[in-house]
């Protein structure tokens, strides 16, 4: 049996000089850098993929004013939701490009037989994931927040909310993202799991960033969203890998 | 007779919840009793067309 | 300790027969103490002093609630004993469950409406009970809504059995975090959902209708479990005797 070279990335070998591709690597944590970095460089390779979900986020925010009023006045009073269910259904959106691609060829065949823990690969995924659709959501939202009449004072604890929170949805995103896998047009099914599990993450985050943009302490729920986003990383990857398992057999 | 069925003014509150809550307790025996039937039908047709398969 | 008990569970044609012999014994005591909690909770139990004779609804919406939670933890214990052990009769459990509580959810939801309606003055208020039964209502169909999805049955069972194990872990924290925002914007006492202070004789038919439903859910669960079973033994030989009885 041949060494299964990763086809998309011919040079990567030459400039590690050692493994390149989990099955090579001699730890969980050599193994689960390589998929990051893989999945980085490929995502990074088709932008217009990646801006998607940030031109959605923007649209969707822009429904609000034109639904509701132009007053900025009114409309600072529901941004830190309308802010947050732009959010939550851009990173859903953006769930998509998790897996579909590895699975369609076979990459995540070989991550489940490369003998590496499948549960860390899982996180390196769903890591890289958050860094190209969370971080940028994340470092967006001041200008939808500024545009719904946000303060610029509250910006700061607005990006901290966004930032934290889409770290939590990446994971619970990638449990419904693996147990869809395979599923055809599975994008409205894919939302109704995903969303009631995002619940807690949708209250936490939007009364944090309410609480900003009235100026104040947002402390006690971002402390909840990031205990979230703790119990997500410990747990959410084992949910994926065996949803991932069970896809695969 | 009547005051019970008036149920303190609550009538139009009361007896749909139980009549909803009463119905779908029923509509379970029957649901249940039915996908029962339904598999054990469809078990049947399987023996008769082609024999256990193994 | 010998665990012959437990495997013995694991083997359909067994849990067939049993769930056979063992359902009338579920269905009539269920129907026996719901008939006499009705009557309890209809004609014996007094009025309340707050609502009157409004609060009888507990009688339906209580139980309906609980059957919704106790359903969806039941499917989620089969479901992770499915998972750890490989047991098919586990799967035929869990998807046995998933109708019965999404059902009785909609009843709690009705239910609780209906409570609210005279309470409240309106059909809907976001309090953090109904809420929670709303999300409960959700999470039921996205399970029943994947296992439809999946085709391979094997593959539905399993994929759908870690669906309910990360959702049994959410309920909580959801509840939390729904009490948590109700509480924020400071609900005033009367919209959460009447909790009237139950007196003895107001109580027990409550308690007699939560055990009857109880015991109607085991009933209801071991018929739906045999038609599970049966689809989910399509090569077996024990399958001819028992169907052509």
């Amino acid at each position: 049996m041949d060494e299964p070279r990763n086809p998309a990335l011919p040079g990567v070998e030459a400039a590690l000089g050692g493994a390149t591709a989990p099955h090579d690597a001699t730890s969980v944590l050599e193994a689960a850098r390589l998929v990051l970095e893989r999945d980085m460089t490929l995502a990074l390779r088709r932008r217009g993929q990646l801006v998607q979900p940030l031109a959605f986020f923007a649209i969707v925010t822009m429904l609000f004013p034109l639904a509701i009023s132009p007053e900025l006045a009114r409309l600072r009073e529901v941004a830190a939701g309308v802010l947050w269910v732009a959010a939550l259904l851009a990173s859903l959106l953006a769930l998509e490009f998790l897996f579909r691609d590895d699975a369609y060829d076979g990459t995540l065949e070989q991550y489940a037989l490369s003998g590496q823990p499948l549960t860390g690969l899982m996180f390196a995924k769903t890591a890289a994931h958050w860094l190209l659709t969370g971080l940028p959501l994340a470092l967006m939202a001041p200008l939808a927040a500024l545009s719904l009449g946000a303060p610029s004072e509250s910006l700061p604890g607005i990006v901290a909310s966004v930032a934290v929170g889409t770290v939590a949805l990446s994971l619970i995103g990638s449990i419904g993202a693996a147990l869809t896998l395979g599923i055809r047009r599975s994008g409205v099914l894919l939302a109704l799991l995903t969303l009631p599990l995002s619940l807690p993450v949708l209250i936490f985050g939007a009364r944090a960033s309410e609480l900003a943009i009235h100026g104040e302490s947002y402390v006690a729920p971002l402390e909840l969203l990031a205990a979230l986003a703790v119990l997500g990383i410990t747990l959410a990857p084992l949910a994926s890998a065996a949803a991932v398992r069970i896809s695969l057999e | 007779m009547r005051e019970f069925l008036a149920m303190g003014g609550y009538a139009a509150f009361l007896w749909p919840s139980y009549a909803v809550t009463l119905g779908v307790a029923i509509l379970n025996v029957v649901w249940a009793r039915r996908s029962l039937a339904r598999a054990v039908a469809a078990a049947r047709l399987r023996l008769a067309a082609g024999g256990a398969d193994s | 300790m010998s665990w012959t008990w437990f495997h013995r569970l694991g083997s359909p044609p067994h849990i067939y027969r049993l769930a056979e012999q063992l359902t009338p014994w579920f269905a009539w005591p269920a129907a026996a103490l719901i008939l006499a909690a009705l009557y309890g909770g209809l004609v014996l139990a007094p009025p309340d002093y707050q609502q009157g004779d409004g609060f009888r609804i507990i009688y339906v919406h209580a139980p309906a609630a609980w059957m919704s939670l106790m359903v969806y933890t039941t499917m989620a214990v089969a479901a992770a004993v499915a998972l750890i052990w490989r047991m098919k009769v586990a799967h035929a459990v869990a998807a046995s469950c998933a109708p019965i509580g999404a059902s009785f959810t909609v009843a709690a939801l009705v239910t609780g409406s209906l409570w609210g309606e005279p309470m409240w003055g309106t059909w809907w208020e976001w309090d953090p009970r109904l809420t929670s039964e709303l999300i409960l209502l959700f999470l039921y169909l996205g399970y029943m809504g994947l296992r439809g999805a999946i085709e391979d049955p094997q593959r539905a069972d399993r994929t759908s059995a870690v669906l309910a194990v990360v959702g049994i872990v959410n309920v909580p924290i959801i509840h939390y975090s729904v009490t948590w925002w109700n509480s924020l914007h400071q609900a005033p006492s009367v919209m959460r959902l009447g909790k009237p202070q139950l007196s003895m004789p107001m109580l027990w038919p409550l308690l007699m209708m939560l055990l009857g439903f109880t015991l109607f859910f085991v009933a209801v669960l071991l018929v739906r479990l045999r038609g599970e079973i049966l689809v989910r033994e399509r090569s077996a030989s024990w399958i001819r005797e028992v169907v052509e009885t």
